[in-house]
């Protein structure tokens, strides 16, 4: 099915789970691993460029507000409409509030509602993924049967309807409706990464040895995959934040005064023709979490197996 | 091959029953009603007879299983809030401009991003190959709206002397152009960047080294031996962005004022119309689900491996 | 005047940390219808050397001197255009794993005939027409039914059979072989060297074996180079070597080989070379086999590279202590 083909993608994740199966074991051993892991990543130059500019984003997020003076809900027509400048470097909005700040603050609530949201899609597909990956068999095929057919729902219609369900869109409605059509490569990948750790030796001699399933899941198998889940982490993450950045462009995002990026975004929307930049900054910084992330889970997947590196 | 096919076709069957199923539970949770036009309450007799003819009185099943067999016979029901529209007329007015939409951005995304990959991959690590994955990376992590605006700030209003690109209104050929650009943009990123990698992965087997042995033309190399086989991923890409070129084409109709489908969904969810939200959910699934078969049946053909090994 | 002459060639691979000397000086001369056997274990300069007649090295690698001269024209400076008219049609080869060398997308009758086309210009039904024979010349049962199949029908042995085929289909007046058994399991083995031989004989072809299987080239090959470190250490005719190997090298490669026969068989415990090859990263100007070699030490051999010398007529070895001098100046093992 072309689920399978899907699976292609991750299915460098998946050679690199074989690897690190077939590696790990003793902590000791993983410990050094980690440590490889580490030192690879940080000598490959893009990802820890991106690795930089994720940092800074996420302090420009988190700290800009606390220290800048200038409020974002004071409205000042006066100011209303100001191009870039040391007072207000990313200009003002149409009420006249300091863009630096709003976008700072936007971005908190989409740093947040993008990460619940990946961890929420992390849970679900991790959940799903072990228990049909380690219990195989009929549950196994079932489990998979139901998930192919979850994938011919379409994001962004689900996305909305559930909105819908909740009513008011606030930060965990929000969360719910970007979680609920996006885990399912998540499941497949975490199914895939258990069942190639299944086969190992390893586990046949924890079992020999008389581990219960419960001691072989949870101390062998699925620490072995934690490589896989940081690197989609960051490869969830973008698509959350735009899928958010999207449901606020439409109307349906997290109501003001509270904003996020999306909602800066449908802000600028209305006067874009005449001041373009109150669009253009929100988007950036949505780029700049998406392209930074992405890169970062490049040189992740790299750093964990670099024999699925493609020069 | 037949085979094949035929079990696919067969197997989407219960997939969609599925899909309606899930949508039909889905929306059932939505608080609301259609009825409800102005401020004031239905009055219940009024309400009790509008139940009874849309059968919103019956247990869900029964309401399930009618709606299943409306399915069936390509009746969606009628609109409940529009009272002299039905969904498909809804649909059919709708839907064509979206459908184009989507396959001119399509076109667009195939006919830039696939020689663009391949290009890159020829001449990987040169000028050409450094800036062509510039461009496409930060495409990938530009928002949709964020394109499209930009695309009309500069197009259709800066530069309007030069190229005559309206700023609304949708008449003529020319309005397509900008719309199908924005929209396209992100497959377009998609396929440049999966089709530059397969085509790397491919230069390095065994076989293109023998290829090149038997002394055959470099031309016919990379045209017969590499191409075919990098496009394989490309193409199982395909389906997974039709959920990417659906969530975009909601906003870019937005944007562009286009009369599609995205607007309309989003409309009928915040009417509370039912129907039509149904409607259009369960046929973006259907088409999603044969859109996927298609791709699976290609691969089949194109992956001569995968025929024989299809059990 | 031979069919290819190999004069001082060189082969270095850039990398990030420095430039890899994968061929460094090797010689050699093939008559008409004659087969090199070239010996030596991973990694040492064997495959890069054939890679570099053909022109075939790849990315980072690239021919930095030398010569190579086949059928009296030079081959490292001709254009790309040039040599793609020579490969295929003047010069075949075989590559080492079968399962991966052929394109699995496309029809084994294509992969043949796509060769016949390109340089016979023959049409498609000649092509058809030559390619089934082909088949039938290295033994595919039901050849014409199978010109159709894709190569995941064929098993590995046939696979091999197909590339060489492919590698013959033009008839070219030399055959280079890269390990074209190792693949593949013993008894599939003695198929396709039998197979190997008796298109040599037939075709009056010249050939190039490369391997690391003594037991190969004793029965495949007329001459034989043995490799180490990206230099030619030894070169013989095959009974020569055998019967006198002079390098400790060879000696310990021979010696390697299991016994059937011969005293304390039973008891004796298999040898082994000891240590492991230089790295070839700018390698010092020593000899190179002098950390392995059982003879070094006594004297300042080690630190002196040894010039390939012609210590009796057709025989060259490059040591400071070569076997029969060894008597002579009473060098004993270390």
């Amino acid at each position: 099915m072309v689920a399978d083909r899907r699976a292609e993608f991750e299915a460098s994740l998946i050679r690199t789970a074989e690897t690190r199966g077939q590696e790990a074991g003793a902590a000791l051993q993983r410990a050094s691993l980690l440590r490889d892991a580490v030192h690879r990543f940080s000598r490959n130059r893009a990802a820890a460029t991106a690795a930089f500019a994720f940092l800074v984003l996420i302090g420009f997020v988190f700290i800009t507000p606390m220290v800048v003076s200038a409020s974002p809900y004071d409205i000042n027509f006066e100011n209303a409409y100001l191009s870039p400048s040391w007072a207000h470097p990313f200009g003002t909005d149409e009420f006249g509030r300091d863009l630096f700040v709003r976008t700072a603050l936007g971005g908190r609530v989409s740093v947040e509602i993008g990460f619940a949201a990946t961890i929420a899609i992390m849970f679900v597909g991790i959940v799903y993924g072990a228990i049909s990956g380690f219990a195989g068999g009929w549950l196994d095929n079932a489990l998979m049967r139901f998930l192919d057919a979850l994938y011919g729902l379409p994001y962004l219609p689900f996305a909305i309807i559930t909105l819908a369900i909740f009513g008011t869109p606030s930060f965990w409605p929000m969360v719910v409706a970007l979680t609920v059509a996006s885990w399912f490569t998540t499941a497949r990948v975490m199914r895939g990464q258990i069942i190639t750790l299944k086969e190992n030796d390893y586990v046949r001699a924890a079992h020999a040895l008389g581990a219960r399933w419960y001691r072989v899941l949870f101390r062998h198998l699925l620490p072995n995959t934690l490589g896989v889940i940081i690197v989609f982490v960051f490869l969830e993450l973008p698509g959350v934040v735009l899928g958010e950045a999207f449901l606020s462009f439409l109307g349906l995002g997290i109501s003001p005064p509270k904003a996020s990026w999306g909602t800066l975004a449908q802000d600028g929307y209305s006067s874009y023709q005449s001041h373009p930049y109150i669009i253009i900054v929100p988007s950036l910084a949505i780029a700049w979490l998406i392209l930074s992330a992405f890169f970062i889970a490049d040189g992740l997947r790299d750093a964990l197996d670099p024999r699925t590196r493609s020069y | 091959m037949l085979k094949f096919i035929v079990r696919r076709v067969v197997w989407t069957v219960p997939v969609i029953l599925l899909v309606i199923l899930m949508t039909f539970v889905m929306m059932r949770q939505i608080k609301g009603n259609p009825f409800q036009v102005t401020e004031r309450a239905v009055p219940p007799s009024i309400q009790r007879n509008l139940d009874r003819k849309y059968h919103l009185d019956k247990p869900w099943y029964i309401q399930y299983a009618y709606y299943v067999k409306g399915v069936a016979t390509f009746d969606l029901g009628p609109s409940l809030v529009q009272r002299n529209q039905t969904v498909n007329d809804v649909i059919k007015e709708h839907f064509p401009v979206s459908l184009k939409l989507g396959l001119f951005a399509m076109i667009w995304a195939v006919l830039l991003g696939i020689p663009l990959g391949v290009f890159s991959a020829l001449k990987q690590n040169s000028i050409f190959d450094y800036a062509a994955m510039g461009f496409v990376n930060s495409g990938y992590a530009l928002p949709n709206f964020l394109i499209s605006t930009l695309l009309i700030y500069f197009f259709a209003v800066k530069w309007r002397g030069v190229t005559g690109f309206p700023t609304n209104g949708f008449e003529g050929w020319h309005a397509w152009i900008l719309p199908a650009l924005a929209l396209g943009h992100a497959p377009m990123t998609v396929f440049a960047r999966i089709v530059r990698g397969s085509m790397l992965e491919t230069l390095q087997q065994d076989y293109i080294r023998t290829a090149k042995a038997k002394g055959l033309r470099w031309r016919r190399v990379v045209g017969v031996h590499v191409l075919r086989n990098s496009m394989i991923p490309a193409v199982t890409a395909a389906a997974p962005l039709l959920g990417f070129l659906i969530a975009g084409s909601f906003i870019v109709e937005f944007i562009f004022g286009i009369p599609g489908i995205g607007r309309y969904f989003v409309n009928s969810i915040t009417g509370r119309d039912y129907s039509v939200t149904m409607g259009i959910t369960v046929m973006l699934s259907v088409i999603i689900i044969v859109a996927n078969l298609v791709v699976d049946v290609l691969y089949g053909y194109l992956d001569p491996r995968t025929r024989d090994a299809r059990a | 005047m031979a069919l290819l002459e190999v004069d001082d060639l060189k082969t270095y691979f850039k990398t990030r940390e420095g430039e890899v000397h994968a061929v460094d000086g090797v010689s050699f001369s093939l008559e008409r219808g004659k087969t090199l056997g070239i010996v030596g274990e991973s990694g040492c300069g064997k495959s890069v050397t054939a890679l570099s007649i053909m022109g075939l090295v790849p990315g980072p690698g690239r021919v930095v001197s030398g010569s190579v001269v086949f059928d009296g024209r030079s081959m490292l400076d001709r254009k790309q255009r040039e040599l793609e008219d020579i490969r295929g049609r003047d010069i075949g080869m075989i590559f080492q794993d079968p399962m991966t060398s052929l394109n699995p997308t496309l029809t084994i009758g294509t992969q043949i005939t796509e060769t016949l086309r390109r340089h016979l210009k023959l049409n498609r039904d000649a092509a058809r027409k030559r390619a089934t024979e082909l088949l039938e010349e290295v033994h595919i049962p039901n050849a014409a039914g199978r010109l159709d199949d894709y190569p995941h029908r064929y098993s590995g042995g046939m696979r091999q059979r197909v590339m060489i085929a492919i590698a013959l289909a033009c008839n070219p007046k030399l055959l280079i072989a890269d390990e074209p058994t190792t693949a593949l399991d013993v008894t599939v083995q003695a198929g396709v060297l039998d197979l190997l031989r008796e298109l040599r004989a037939e075709h009056d072809m010249a050939m190039v074996i490369i391997t690391h299987d003594m037991g190969v080239v004793a029965e495949t090959a007329d001459d034989i180079v043995v490799m180490y470190a990206g230099q030619i250490v030894e070169h013989a005719t095959t009974l020569d070597l055998f019967d006198t190997p002079e390098h400790p090298y060879t000696e310990a490669l021979l010696a390697a080989l299991p016994q059937l026969e011969g005293e304390n068989v039973r008891e004796g415990r298999l040898v082994s070379i000891p240590g492991r090859p230089p790295d070839l990263l700018a390698p010092p100007l020593a000899c190179r086999f002098a950390p392995r070699c059982q003879y070094a030490g006594h004297d300042d051999c080690a630190g002196v590279l040894p010039a390939l010398r012609e210590i009796r007529p057709g025989h060259w070895v490059r040591s400071a202590h070569p076997a029969s001098e060894r008597a002579a100046h009473a060098v004993g093992a270390r």
